[in-house]
């Protein structure tokens, strides 16, 4: 049944170029934004000018291991927004070439579909997850001198936080392509809500927190899951408060983004499976 | 044991009903017509036995049984428009569909592509094909692995006329090889050829169903003429019997419940009122004609 499942998910993605072309782009954006940023680090550490020592001093080598795990994380996270168009393509060409209701002719049950785009969605999030690692680990190679194999991967817990982060944000991706079924629509909402109206909730809620007490804007969709990887230190170390919180509060928000992402799907199912196709 | 039993199925948009308590079993073996005008509820009822869509009220059972995916599986269906991936080939999509059903296997790709008449272009992406090779297409989706059951809406939609008499004779012969054939069209001349069974809808409402003779011939018609068509036509009220009349070019239609007359009693009623009739003949309803006598207000 599974490897039936993963069996016709594959031969749905392995000959469609727009997929493997969007995941291309993907993997030259994660190299593109670590190296832009390792080489403007490179840069402004000039050992020659007194303020290249400085910065040195200031910042360390966020790019070294163990720190390039989680500085590739970080930066590496402003790109999820590519593979979630990867995502509502998938979702929204079914519904477009209307064989979303030949699969269920054909004898699928409507639960076997969904399954069918969450085995997807695992199978993009690996892509990412290994686009990643590959950035963190030769970025990582060529920013250490001296590689200690005892303490290189001390901060490779990353790996996973980055994952569940990126499959976290691509299942709502997902469920926004299910609602909202027009391909075009939904990448609108997902950037708009993911870069400006989520950034505005955000700043609202942080505005009231003294107020309330709270910050409830750690609990926005988005927001729980990009508290799994804080700033790296390198620019955490300017609010050095803020960011001991957000540290002690991933394994939280590990909680939280598990609690979010079977919400997700379990939502998914359910809609699927009540509407008419 | 019916293929499929429909019993009292409804289904509403809104404050519009799609369907209203519409029941009727389909024969294992039978080439069964859904006749409707635009909008009756034919793709809706199909939708619905193949799980698309959920139906207000009512049940339905294949096989005898609750119906499950695994019902869907043994039945080829195509529902409305051929519904494959663009950017894939014939083989590419036949493959996703035999990966679905479990029906057929490579070799039956490429037997059902030969069927339609798509071998040549079996390695284009549909997104290339006419109309009509996409409706061949997924035709041959429906046929792969020879199912028991075949689901065809508007089979015929964007098929040339040879492509209109492929499909004809395709029909035929699964229904010689004991296939149950389940057809929605609104080419009645088509139906009519095919079709030993037919269920008629209108409104989401099953307004006769039955075999093609049955449903055709609920009525018998006359067809008579005389040298003093004024006159038959005056004579031939007083039949006992009769339904109605009606004049047309070919002379004086006579309709009667069926078995209630006959030609020979016809002809010896008019001789006796001192009519000799110059034709005589028993008209066979079309299926046509019957449809818009069934349909229209």
């Amino acid at each position: 049944m599974l490897s039936n499942l993963i069996k016709t998910e594959w031969l749905k993605l392995r000959n469609y170029r727009a997929f493997w072309l969007l995941l291309a782009v993907t993997a030259i954006s994660y190299p593109g934004i670590n190296g832009i940023a390792y080489y403007g680090y490179m840069d402004s550490i000039d050992a020659r000018t007194q303020s290249g020592k400085l910065v040195k001093m200031l910042l360390g080598n966020p790019f070294a291991f163990p720190q390039s795990f989680h500085t590739t994380a970080y930066l590496s996270s402003f790109f999820t927004f590519i593979p979630a168009i990867v995502v509502i393509m998938l979702i929204t060409n079914e519904y477009m070439f209307k064989t979303h209701r030949q699969n269920i002719i054909d004898g699928w049950e409507k639960s076997t579909f969904i399954a069918g785009k969450f085995i997807s969605v695992v199978l993009v999030t690996l892509i990412v997850t290994f686009f990643y690692l590959a950035v963190a680990s030769v970025i990582g190679t060529i920013a250490t001198a001296d590689i200690d194999q005892a303490k290189m991967l001390e901060k490779s817990h990353y790996i996973g936080l980055f994952s569940l982060q990126v499959f976290c944000q691509l299942s709502i991706a997902f469920l926004l392509g299910l609602l909202i079924r027009k391909a075009f629509i939904a990448y609108g909402v997902y950037i708009f809500y993911s870069f400006i109206l989520e950034n505005i909730l955000s700043g609202f809620f942080r505005m009231k927190s003294k107020k309330w007490g709270m910050d409830y804007g750690h609990y926005l969709p988005f927001e729980i899951s990009d508290r799994l990887i804080p700033l790296p230190p390198f620019i955490g170390r300017f609010n050095e408060a803020d960011n001991k919180l957000a540290i002690a509060a991933i394994d939280k928000h590990v909680l939280y983004t598990l609690v979010l992402t079977a919400f997700v799907w379990l939502l998914s199912f359910y809609i699927f499976k009540k509407r008419d196709l | 044991m019916p293929v499929l039993e429909i019993n009292s199925i409804s289904k509403a948009y809104g404050r519009i009903k799609a369907l209203d308590n519409v029941s009727f079993k389909i024969p294992k073996g039978s080439v069964f017509g859904l006749l409707g005008p635009n909008g009756s509820g034919k793709t809706t009822l199909l939708s619905i036995v193949l799980d698309v869509l959920q139906s207000d009220s009512g049940r339905y059972n294949w096989f005898g049984e609750s119906p499950s995916h695994l019902h869907r599986k043994k039945i080829g269906s195509l529902l409305e428009t051929p519904n494959l991936y663009h950017y894939l080939t014939a083989v590419q999509n036949l493959r996703i569909t035999q990966s679905i059903s479990g029906r057929g296997n490579e070799e039956d790709i490429h037997a059902v592509l030969e069927k339609v008449n798509l071998h040549e272009r079996k390695n284009s992406r549909f997104s290339t094909y006419s109309l009509g090779m996409k409706q061949r297409l997924a035709i041959a989706a429906a046929l792969l692995g020879n199912p028991d059951v075949l689901v065809l809406d508007e089979p015929t939609n964007g098929l040339d006329p040879v492509g209109i008499a492929e499909i004809r004779d395709l029909i035929k012969e699964l229904a010689i090889d004991g296939h149950t054939v389940i057809m929605a069209s609104h080419l009645l001349d088509e139906v009519e050829k095919v079709c030993d069974h037919v269920a008629i809808l209108k409104h989401g409402h099953l307004i006769a169903c039955g075999t093609v003779e049955d449903v055709l011939s609920a009525e018998d018609c006359l067809l008579l003429s005389a040298a003093d068509q004024l006159l038959l036509t005056e004579k031939m009220r007083a039949y006992p019997g009769l339904l109605r009349m009606n004049t047309t070019a070919e002379g004086l239609e006579c309709y009667f419940a069926k078995g209630a007359s006959s030609a020979e009693m016809v002809n010896r009623f008019c001789f006796e009122q001192g009519l000799v009739l110059s034709q005589i003949w028993v008209k066979k309803k079309r299926l046509e004609e019957k449809f818009f006598e069934l349909t229209n207000e």
